[in-house]
């Protein structure tokens, strides 16, 4: 399991060094395709992950695929924390790193869930409106949900946008209940 | 007269007539007609006379003694009984006054506890009227808080019914053009309130 606070000191290290080098969105990009390659291929997530393979052949096989693929920082890093055996902190790392990312640059990540995939018209049209209203740049992930029936439900930070049908029910309940207990 | 005069007199008799029997003048034939011994009558008194007191003395005032002091013990025995009889009868009437005060005490007793059990009986029932009237208002207001909530549970499974009938009218009825127009119309409209 990632220990948050270990994933956060690593990302804050390699954000601070990728600002001095201008590299925020080079290195963002290494950990987004290292994550994704962990999350998709189950034979490298093993070798990485497992402990019964030594560090010396971890680093270089690391070393063998990303060196002429991933910059030299986010290279570096890797070593480390497999020579630190904190392998299964790497997804953390990327999270926190893209969190402190969004932070510098006042970013706002949005996760937008709707009943069916939007076209890229709407999606722009969607995170357009949505920096107009919030006054900064957004971040969207777009996600479907057939549960919401239909519509759009947006969520930032502790903010809910509901506009999905399954939301206007659920305010119609809790309308209708707050006016049977009322009249009690 | 004294009893040692009667005996001296009398020894005086009698030696007086032992010293006269054999006298000449005290033969009969001197007392013409008359067979009377003058030494033997003198003598004679004289006994008399001794025997009185010595009768007196050893005989009569024993038995008077006796007599009075039986005379006593019987007139103490009846002042005594006579005095056991008035503290019998003072007793008595003590007792039966007492009796009598017991009587009428035990009465008033009786009394006071029949009006004091009354009392707690008007009071047992009042105070058990009070409490099942409590208990029925409480029963009541029960009751009604049920039924409240019966009428409201029922109302919400209502709405839930309801609802998810609509929900599942509306999902059967989307299709991907309201869809778009439910997403175009958020993103027209959607705003943030402060």
């Amino acid at each position: 399991m990632a220990d948050h606070r270990v994933c956060r000191r690593y990302a804050q290290a390699l954000f601070s060094t990728a600002l001095k080098y201008d590299t925020i969105r080079s290195v963002e990009d290494d950990l987004n395709a290292i994550v994704g390659l962990l999350q998709t291929d189950e034979g490298f997530r093993d070798f990485v992950i497992a402990p019964y393979t030594g560090r010396e052949e971890k680093i270089a096989t690391i070393d063998r695929i990303f060196s002429d693929r991933i910059t030299a920082l986010t290279l570096q890093v890797l070593r480390v924390m497999l020579e630190k055996r904190r392998e299964e902190e790497i997804e953390g790392v990327r999270d926190e790193y893209v969190k402190l990312r969004r932070d510098h640059e006042g970013v706002i990540y949005a996760t937008a869930t709707s009943a069916e995939a939007l076209d890229e018209l709407q999606k722009k049209a969607l995170v357009s409106k949505l920096e107009t209203i919030l006054g900064k740049k957004i971040e969207a992930d777009f996600k479907i949900d057939p549960q919401i029936i239909g519509g759009i439900r947006v969520a930032y930070g502790n903010y809910i946008l509901d506009g999905s049908i399954r939301g206007a029910l659920s305010n119609l309940r809790d309308r209708l209940r707050h006016d049977l207990l009322k009249q009690l | 007269m004294n009893k040692y005069a009667l005996l001296g007199l009398g020894i005086v008799f009698l030696v007086f007539g032992f010293l006269v029997k054999d006298q000449s003048w005290t033969r009969p034939e001197m007392f013409s007609g008359l067979q009377l011994d003058l030494g033997k009558t003198v003598t004679n008194i004289g006994v008399f006379l001794i025997f009185i007191p010595v009768i007196n003395m050893y005989f009569y005032v024993p038995l008077k003694e006796a007599m009075d002091s039986r005379n006593q013990e019987l007139e103490s025995t009846f002042t005594e009984a006579e005095q056991l009889r008035t503290q019998m009868r003072t007793m008595k009437t003590d007792y039966e006054a007492r009796l009598m005060k017991t009587e009428a005490e035990a009465r008033e007793q009786i009394q006071n506890q029949i009006k004091e059990a009354q009392n707690l009986k008007q009071q047992l029932m009042s105070e058990a009227a009070e409490r099942a009237d409590a208990l029925v208002r409480h029963a009541q207001v029960e009751i009604e808080q049920e039924k409240k909530n019966a009428i409201l549970t029922i109302r919400t499974h209502v709405v839930d019914l309801t609802l998810a009938a609509a929900e599942k009218v509306i999902g059967e009825n989307m299709d991907s053009d309201k869809n778009r127009r439910l997403v175009a119309e958020f993103i027209d409209t959607v705003e943030v309130t402060a």
